[in-house]
């Protein structure tokens, strides 16, 4: 009769009583579970199971039948693929890097301000556009960039002599060249301000004697930031980065709302081709577009794997 | 002495210049992000529907707003979007709490395996098309209440309430057992009204993504009168759903009239609860 001696989380020690036991005892809890797993499952579970389709030969209409690895092949020779593979990479990470870096930045500023009202009311005004949804946001840029005779920035263009009196209007968004320098500027504008909340938080740890010894030493508001601030946001800079690395893949509400079919070459990512070609074409290949999808939950997957790896390297805990 | 005066000195002007480049740069950031947004709050007032560079609505008019609440394309995907924020974020924190509960309860045996059960979903998921098939198998396409469903479970809000649960005394729990409290009688007599704050922080993490989802509908829902108002938004600017002479009203005073009302009622709300909004960041992230 030797009982199991179990230390939980907060360090008590639990003396095990007889598995059917505790599992009577806790019938209360599996009910209260019950709910949450039937969602689980049906809404998380189910779904892979339809993963075999990316196997199959299943257009619309039809009944699945087995095809191995015909859509793979297909997807691998076929070069929109690839070129929103490629896109995805590129959008993802160059506005991963853009926003944290002007979220350092402004965090930076707004930590240096003595002034607490006008900090309370910048913190305000740029954590605004974070609630606004992705179809708010492409709006509000969409009637800015119009190449209408409502556009402001066309508008302004005109006003200050740069569009003469025989120039059309510019359609930015309609524009391979800027498209992509757009959507990081509006990716910055919307969430470099709720990007700061992390990173001041880590400001507002470092302790003020660090400043005081730096400012015994004589070192200048800058020298103090550069020696002093920009250290302490080493660490929390990486797990930013860590943590959304792990999301690159997942782009697509705020591709979506902003590229048309003029821009596909510099815009198409994986999650917008998946959508086009199941619900944009006539006979959707259910198969074809599930092999996409798996390779993209392939791709995710493996990036969220190294990136809880390097997570518990670098801060000693995982990202799930 | 007056050597360490004179330091002082020197530095306390220093600081007065930094300052002030410090209050510029404040100035300018909050421009940029306000401009574009008293921009579309000038424009859904203003008759003209002609750019203009104005501060000020030229011609005042409260026509755009009133085409929005009077015409029933308009308004049926506003009352939509109302309903499934309520139902959502209720759904939401129920599954939360009791999913959040439930982890927490480390003398259950399979709490672990529960815990990857969940967890797993976090890393791997079926994509786009298996889960569309689903939901047409459910029978749920063409339905707002996708958008309930949908946004009801959310692993990670699971996780953020579990993490707030965790510091709630185990002691109070031992306590409530002794006189013979049941699971739930614990779960709703103690836990939840220790648990205010990381419920109102949650729920609006909940209405903020069912309100301002766009891409489960247009994957989803085509019937026009079960779609939500982000989405009717979108089609109307970008795909130039309504025809200028639709509705009696300028074209671009009714788009920027319908940008404030999918913008409102989060902005109304907003500075009240900024502290709840900004938690739910604090809760998970920079958990020491």
């Amino acid at each position: 009769m030797s009982k199991k001696k179990v230390m939980t989380s907060t360090g008590v020690e639990v003396r095990h009583k007889p598995l059917g036991l505790r599992i009577w005892n806790n019938r209360g809890h599996y009910i209260m579970f019950l709910p949450v797993f039937i969602f689980v499952l049906v809404l998380s579970y189910w779904p892979m199971l339809g993963i075999r389709y990316a196997f199959m030969e299943y257009k619309a209409g039809t009944s699945p039948t087995w095809a191995g690895l015909v859509h793979f092949n297909r997807m691998f020779s076929t070069d929109a693929f690839w070129r929103a593979f490629k896109n995805t990479l590129i959008l993802s990470t160059v506005k991963l890097f853009l926003t944290t870096f002007a979220s350092v930045v402004v965090s930076i500023f707004l930590n240096e301000m003595g002034n607490l009202f006008a900090k309370k009311t910048l913190q305000t005004i740029i954590y605004l556009p974070h609630f606004m949804s992705w179809a708010v946001v492409a709006s509000i840029f969409t009637l800015i960039l119009s190449p209408s005779n409502t556009g402001m920035l066309n508008g302004m263009l005109r006003d200050m002599g740069i569009l003469g009196a025989q120039d059309r209007n510019i359609y930015f968004l309609g524009t391979p060249s800027m498209w992509r320098t757009i959507f990081y500027i509006i990716n910055i504008w919307k969430e470099t301000g709720w990007g700061t909340i992390i990173f001041l938080a880590t400001l507002s740890g470092i302790s003020p004697e660090l400043y005081e010894a730096a400012d015994i030493d004589g070192a200048t508001r800058f020298q103090k930031m550069r020696y002093v601030t920009l250290p302490a946001l080493a660490n929390t800079i990486i797990t930013v980065l860590i943590l959304n690395l792990a999301k690159v893949m997942n782009l697509f509400e705020n591709v979506f709302v902003l590229y048309n079919a003029a821009v596909y070459d510099v815009s198409d990512v994986i999650s917008t081709y998946i959508y086009r070609m199941t619900f944009t074409v006539a006979r959707p290949d259910y198969g074809y577009s599930t092999a996409v999808g798996l390779f993209k939950s392939a791709v995710g997957c493996v990036l969220v794997l190294i990136c809880n790896w390097a997570s518990k390297k670098t801060r000693g805990r995982g990202i799930v | 002495m007056a050597e360490t005066k004179a330091v002082y000195h020197k530095k306390k002007k220093k600081v007065s210049l930094f300052s002030i480049v410090n209050y510029i740069i404040f100035i300018i950031i909050g421009l940029i992000i306000l401009v574009p947004m008293w921009k579309v709050v000038v424009d859904s007032f203003n008759a003209v529907g002609v750019y203009q560079f104005k501060l000020w609505p030229s011609e005042f008019t409260l026509d755009g707003y009133k085409v929005i609440l009077g015409e029933k394309g308009l308004l049926r995907p506003l009352v939509n979007s109302f309903v499934t924020t309520i139902f959502g974020t209720l759904l939401g924190l129920v599954l939360c709490t009791l999913g959040g509960y439930v982890l927490i309860q480390f003398d259950m045996p399979g709490r672990n395996l529960l815990a990857y059960f969940l967890l797993f979903t976090m890393i791997f998921s079926g994509g786009m098309i298996p889960e569309y098939l689903v939901m047409r198998r459910l029978g749920l396409l063409n339905s707002m209440w996708i958008l309930v469903i949908k946004h009801g479970i959310n692993v990670s809000n699971i996780v953020l309430m579990r993490n707030f649960f965790e510091g709630i005394p185990a002691s109070l729990f031992e306590a409530a057992k002794i006189d013979g409290c049941s699971p739930m009688g614990i779960f709703t007599r103690i836990v939840l009204p220790l648990s205010k704050a990381a419920l109102a922080s949650i729920g609006l993490m909940f209405a903020v993504s069912v309100w301002n989802d766009y891409s489960t509908v247009q994957i989803y829902i085509q019937s026009p009168d079960q779609v939500n108002f982000q989405y009717k938004l979108r089609v109307m600017i970008m795909d130039g759903d309504t025809p200028p002479t639709a509705y009696n009203v300028a074209q671009t005073t009714l788009y920027n009239a319908g940008i404030i009302a999918a913008i409102l009622p989060f902005m109304i709300l907003y500075p009240f609860l900024q502290k709840y909004f900004v938690k739910g960041v604090n809760i998970g992230a920079v958990k020491e």
